[in-house]
């Protein structure tokens, strides 16, 4: 039987996955992906706390980071549109031009 | 469960700056649904001046008030309102830098980005008024911030940065000259931002396991007698200060700072260089202060070492640059550093002189950008340094106002940039950290050198053909430059009133 | 320090001191092309005005008690943050007083003699239409007056290093001013470079007293220094003087100063001999208090003096160019007054004294290089100079008293200030007193000498001028300056020696029975005696004129050095060791302290070119950097909690 300890590991881990994913893909839509894995281990914790201390905020807040998180995409989802259609390529190393 | 769902207790009046400018926004997307195309730039200007005058008029009305409202979400508090009103202040400049037209016909901004770059629906638009989204797209930004500063609560605090990060990823990529690195300065922007505001929600969630609660007073309250491991804790804090240090473009988290302030529109950058800055250090001074201050002799010295590195990171590397925005960034990241050398002056002199700096600081950026906006080729604007050179002399007063600036950020004594050096650093000898002063101290002098280097340029340099022109400044960019130009020399004059009042302002309610 | 007296009839307004001369500069430096025809006339105007009210002030301050001799005057609060607490307040001492005369007074004759002098300069290296330039000019030469009055007249150090950084700020602007010529501009970042080092001790030393004693306020900082550590005052001390070495061009950052010599004649006359350089003196006469209470303070400032006014002195030896001698003589004579100011006790005045000499014979020998200079078409190689005495009769006549006065010929005002000087410095107790006091001897003798040669090949001699040269006199609006240099040297060091120590009796306290090793009498034969060795050696020498140097200069100079004076035995006996020594200072000058300085400036730009080649431009790579930082961040932050630091 899984405590809620088992949940939190497994929220961190899916964390540090998304995490570690921002840096080692290259297409934006996956490194957006990754980022988005990141807000939904948070939300898995947040369940899993709002249980641990027998409150019900934690899922309120859960939905909360949804809605947020579907805004985030809408927005994204637009630049990264934008820069595809003017490089054809959805790989975030050829955007490369500001530096040093 | 049967316990009657209660509606929150709501101060209207407390949060009625919130509630003007999250109204001018919507109407401002009313007004692009329903006013035919000629006439919504005036009126989606004039809008959003007068809402947020009215909203800086409301925080005017509303000195001395202390509440928390909204359900407990909301803390209207000295340092919200100080901060709100600097921020309102910010915005009504940046607005009129962004309404500009005189400048570039048709306005900063392109009317379709969508549009993919060098085709012929893209050549056609090049001259075609730019887009009006743009206003009520800084509205809902400002609201955002004026929200993150007065949060009382994580989860508010996580919405209203991504309030106020969404509309600027999307302004970012709105320029309409070089749109390629405006456009790559957005996604860079947006991907960056939305990874550290997922560590900060980590942070966040964290924060609610260790505490039961999201609430800055009931973090403050369990830090001594929560039973959950402080691991917990101090992980939490870590990941939320490093969310907010994000915003603040603090090292190492600044990476994105050079390119963004480059690549953004120049009135967005603006927008982003003093109000941006403006809501991150609030929501940071926040933070640390309410929520975390039992734990202030822990983070002192780890955000210490992060404030040393950002002075530095960005004195040392504003030396070699040679773009002016470029430049302005890494000067943006090593103000950082010093506004954190105040933040980090725990207490009520820190406090305020933090936030005196923030208002000097954002006075002189907003000039210094206005400035750039209006020096020019074919091509657009010209940010490379050696197409200033000599540019003193074909146009006196306008280089006579970005030299005032300059010589402010270089901190030179009777400007707004000394006497905010000074608050800061003598803040923190108050409180015995002479070590962020003696780092303080060193990357001013370094970072005098890039600043004076394009005074020189512009006065002591011959014009060549290679100098670009500059445009002479419309209403709205010259009264830009003079509210910049005089506040800057008042806050380095007469700087009591606005200290007296950052001082009044700087006690936090918890 | 005296008690205040009521700021009562002309004394109520010391404020416009400042006022006028820095609204002057606003109207010409914002009027435009308007101003352009008579622009210099009002920068003219201001500071002679200035002068006159100063000199009034000076005459209401005089009738006052000895002991209530001080005016202040508080403007508004400048800053107030947490307990500190900062009035713009003015303070009119005899200190004060001294200074705003000698700063609106011979700025003011300096000023006269740059109408003159810019009616001549190439202003087409600028592009700018003659008036323009002057307008500008005189726009920075106001602001640098109004900045430095700012300086001697504020009451608490926060003001004083206002008014610091704003006369840098305008050098800095001046020094430029050529700005098509890449030496001016090079000189002018050297300039900054090091004074910025400067800068960073002195503020500093600002945040160290606030945080010792709570206030800037001169008089809350004096009261506070029987409460500090000899540690603290030793460190302030420091870094106070190490602003002071900055803005003096004094040992170990003195290289700036001659280099400083790329800006216009009149500008060096003012900011660079007579007044802005003088600034480190009086910051250290100002701090009294403080380098009183600590002995090795004083030892290490009487050291710097001594070592600065070898340095200078030796080096002078060795150029050839007009400006560049006189500035290393500025060096040389700022040294002394250090080297007075770190004795402490009445030498504090003597100090102010060479100070005052010093500003008006300095002066006198910058304006009339200036003409010389004007008179020789932009020559400025003295070996190309020679015979000049009888076509720049007024030049030489003042020209010959500054220089006299400069080696200490009675009854010239340097005679009266140098003198007193050396024999203080033998008055130190033990082995001291003959160290210092045999440095200022030897310095006097040397000066002698190169002040001797300088004037000697000067005017006269062989010509050895370039083909179809016809010196002039120059005109009465720059000759008149002169003279009126001329008889402040002879009158004033008289004057001064007997009442300025008076005078400055409020400030610094009465003075004490010398107690010396030699007496009075001794070292006055003595130092009579080297300067007149020097003078004459150096007449001697150079009677002849010398060996012309191949026309471009560079390395091939040095080289031809060898047979310079011909002489064999001189150079046997004389020049070789002198030689290597003034060739080993100048290559340690150019080598080490620049060095030291362009090193550290080339070592953060090297740091920068390559950090920032990390900023990769890859959102990933940067999405890195984030990462790293933040494992760092929750890494400190559980070390922390763990107590892994505890």
């Amino acid at each position: 039987m899984p405590g809620p300890e088992h949940y939190v590991a497994l929220s961190a881990l899916l964390f540090t996955i998304g995490a570690v994913g921002v840096l080692v893909r290259r297409n934006a839509i996956v490194l957006f992906m990754c980022i988005e894995l990141m807000l939904n281990a948070a939300n898995l914790a947040l369940v899993t706390f709002a249980r641990l201390h027998g409150d019900l905020n934690g899922q309120v807040m859960a939905f909360f980071v949804m809605v947020v998180a579907a805004a985030e995409v809408v927005v994204g989802l637009a630049i990264i549109m934008l820069i595809f259609r003017t490089r054809r390529s959805a790989s975030v190393d050829d955007s490369n031009l500001l530096k040093y | 469960m049967t316990t009657d769902f209660q509606l929150p207790a709501i101060d209207y009046q407390a949060i009625s700056p919130l509630l003007i400018l999250f109204g001018v926004a919507c109407l401002g997307v009313l007004v692009e649904a329903f006013v035919p195309r000629p006439a919504r730039r005036r009126v989606q200007l004039g809008m959003a001046l007068v809402g947020v005058l009215a909203a800086l008029g409301a925080v005017v009305l509303l000195a001395g008030t202390n509440v928390v409202t909204a359900g407990g979400s909301v803390t209207v508090d000295g340092p919200a309102l100080f901060m709100q009103g600097a921020l309102l202040a910010f915005g009504v400049v940046a607005l009129l830098l962004i309404g500009e037209r005189r400048v570039e016909p048709g306005g900063a901004f392109v009317a379709q980005p969508a549009i993919t770059v060098g085709s012929e629906a893209d050549q056609r638009q090049a001259s075609a008024p730019g887009a009006t989204e743009v206003f009520p797209l800084a509205m809902f930004s400002l609201g955002g911030m004026a929200l993150f500063i007065a949060a009382s609560d994580l989860l508010t605090m996580f919405i209203a940065l991504e309030l106020l990060s969404l509309p600027l990823y999307l302004m970012c990529a709105l320029a309409r000259r070089h749109r390629l690195i405006s456009q790559e300065a957005a996604v860079k922007y947006f991907l960056l931002g939305a990874y550290a505001s997922g560590f900060f929600l980590f942070g966040v969630v964290l924060a609610y396991g260790y505490a039961g609660s999201v609430d800055l007073a009931a973090i403050h309250a369990a830090v001594d007698t929560s039973q959950m491991n402080p691991a917990l804790l101090y992980a939490a804090l870590a990941l939320i200060v490093m969310g907010l240090l994000f915003k603040t473009a603090a090292a190492p988290f600044h990476v994105w700072a050079p390119d963004v302030y480059q690549g953004a529109p120049t009135p967005i950058t603006a927008f982003m260089a003093a109000c941006t800055k403006v809501a991150a250090f609030g929501a940071l001074l926040r933070v640390t202060y309410v929520a975390f201050e039992r734990l202030a002799w822990d983070w002192l010295p780890v955000i210490g070492v992060i404030a040393v590195l950002t002075m530095l990171v960005g004195a040392v590397l504003a030396v070699t640059q040679t773009d002016l925005k470029r430049l302005l960034a890494y000067s943006s990241i090593a103000n950082a550093g010093f506004v954190l050398v105040g933040v980090l002056a725990v207490g009520r002199t820190g406090a305020s002189s933090a936030m005196f700096y923030l208002v000097a600081y954002g006075f002189a950026v907003l000039g210094a950008f206005a400035v750039i906006s209006l020096v020019r080729d074919r091509e657009g604007e010209t940010t490379h340094l050696s197409r200033w050179a000599g540019l003193g002399r074909r146009s006196p007063l306008v280089a006579g106002v970005f030299t005032v600036v300059m010589l402010a950020l270089a901190g030179i004594p009777l400007t707004g940039g000394f006497t905010a050096k000074f608050a800061v650093f003598s803040a923190a000898l108050e409180v015995g950290e002479g070590w962020l002063v003696i780092a303080g101290v060193v990357s001013s002098v370094i970072i005098a050198f890039p600043y004076l280097r394009v005074v020189v340029m512009m006065w002591l340099s011959e014009p060549s053909e290679s100098t670009a022109t500059m445009v002479a400044p419309g209403l709205l960019t010259g009264t830009a430059l003079g509210i910049g130009a005089l506040a800057v020399v008042g806050l380095g004059v007469v700087p009591g009133p606005v200290l007296d009042l950052a001082h009044d302002a700087a006690l936090f309610l918890r | 320090m005296s008690e205040l007296s009521e700021a009562s009839g002309l004394l109520g307004y010391v404020w416009l001191l400042v006022a006028i001369p820095a609204a002057s500069a606003a109207v010409l430096l914002l009027a435009g092309r308007r101003a352009d025809r008579w622009g210099h006339l009002l920068g003219c105007a201001s500071v002679g005005a200035a002068f006159l009210l100063g000199l009034g002030m000076f005459g209401q301050l005089a009738d006052l008690d000895e002991h209530r001799r001080a005016v202040e005057q508080q403007l508004w609060t400048f800053l107030a943050v947490g307990d500190l607490r900062v009035d713009f307040g003015l303070l009119f001492d005899p200190l004060a007083a001294v200074f705003v005369l000698l700063i609106t007074g011979v700025g003011f004759l300096i000023h006269v003699y740059a109408v003159g002098y810019l009616a001549h300069a190439p202003h087409d290296q600028t592009h700018e239409s003659a008036g323009t330039a002057r307008r500008r000019f005189f726009g920075y030469f106001n602001l640098f007056v109004a900045a430095m009055l700012v300086l001697v007249l504020g009451n608490n150090y926060l003001l004083l290093y206002v008014g610091w950084e704003g006369v840098g700020l305008a050098s800095y602007l001046l020094i430029a001013f050529w700005f098509s010529r890449p030496a001016a501009a090079t000189a002018g970042k050297k300039a900054f470079l090091m004074n910025r080092v400067g800068d960073a001790g002195f503020i500093l030393a600002i945040f160290l007293l606030f945080a010792q004693v709570g206030t800037v306020q001169f008089s809350g900082v004096f009261a506070g220094v029987a409460g500090m550590s000899s540690t603290v005052l030793l460190v302030l001390g420091l870094l106070l003087l190490l602003g002071a070495t900055g803005k003096s061009g004094q040992f170990p950052l003195q290289a700036w100063l001659p280099d400083a010599m790329e800006g216009p004649t009149p500008v060096s006359a003012l900011i660079h001999a007579a007044t802005m350089v003088t600034a480190g003196v009086y910051l250290i006469a100002r701090s009294h208090p403080i380098f009183s209470a600590n002995l090795t303070l004083q030892t290490v400032v009487v050291s710097v003096g001594a070592a600065t006014l070898l340095i200078g002195a030796i080096i002078g030896c060795a150029k050839d160019d007009i400006k560049r001698v006189l500035a290393w003589s500025t060096v040389s004579q700022i040294g002394y007054m250090f080297l007075a100011v770190g004795l402490g006790g009445v030498a504090y005045a003597l100090g102010l004294i060479h100070l005052l000499a010093h500003g008006f014979f300095k002066a006198g020998l910058f304006l009339g290089a200036g003409s010389v200079m004007r008179g020789m078409d932009d020559q400025v190689d003295i070996r190309r100079f020679g015979g000049l005495w009888r076509f720049l009769p007024i030049t030489w006549a003042t020209f010959g008293l500054a220089w006299l006065a400069i080696i200490g010929i009675p009854p010239l005002s340097g005679f009266f200030s140098k003198d007193p000087i050396i024999a203080a410095a033998f008055d130190r107790p033990g082995w001291t007193g003959w160290l210092f006091g045999g440095a200022a001897l030897l310095g006097a003798g040397l000066t002698a000498f190169y002040m001797t040669r300088l004037f000697v090949l000067t005017f006269h001699g062989p010509k050895r001028w370039t083909e179809g040269q016809r010196p002039h006199e120059s005109p009465p609006v720059m000759t008149i300056p002169l003279i009126l240099l001329a008889v402040g040297t002879v009158a004033a060091g008289w004057l001064m020696s007997t009442s300025v120590v008076d005078w400055l009796t409020p400030v610094f306290g009465e003075a004490p029975e010398p107690h010396g090793l030699l007496s009075h009498g001794q070292v006055t034969a003595l130092t009579m005696a080297v300067v007149v060795i020097g003078g004459v050696g150096g007449w001697a020498m150079f009677r002849n004129g010398t060996a012309l140097a191949p026309a471009p200069a560079g390395p091939v100079v040095t080289a031809a050095r060898a047979n310079l004076y011909g002489d064999a035995v001189n150079a046997a006996l004389f020049e070789k060791p002198g030689r290597w020594l003034t060739r080993a200072l100048v290559y340690v000058d150019n080598k080490g302290i620049d060095g030291i300085v362009n090193g550290l400036a080339a070592a953060v730009g090297g740091g920068s070119a390559r950090i920032r080649r990390l900023q990769t431009g890859f959102v990933r790579s940067y999405a890195m950097s984030m990462l790293l930082g933040a494992l760092l961040i929750v890494g400190a932050f559980v070390a922390v909690q763990a107590g892994w630091f505890a």
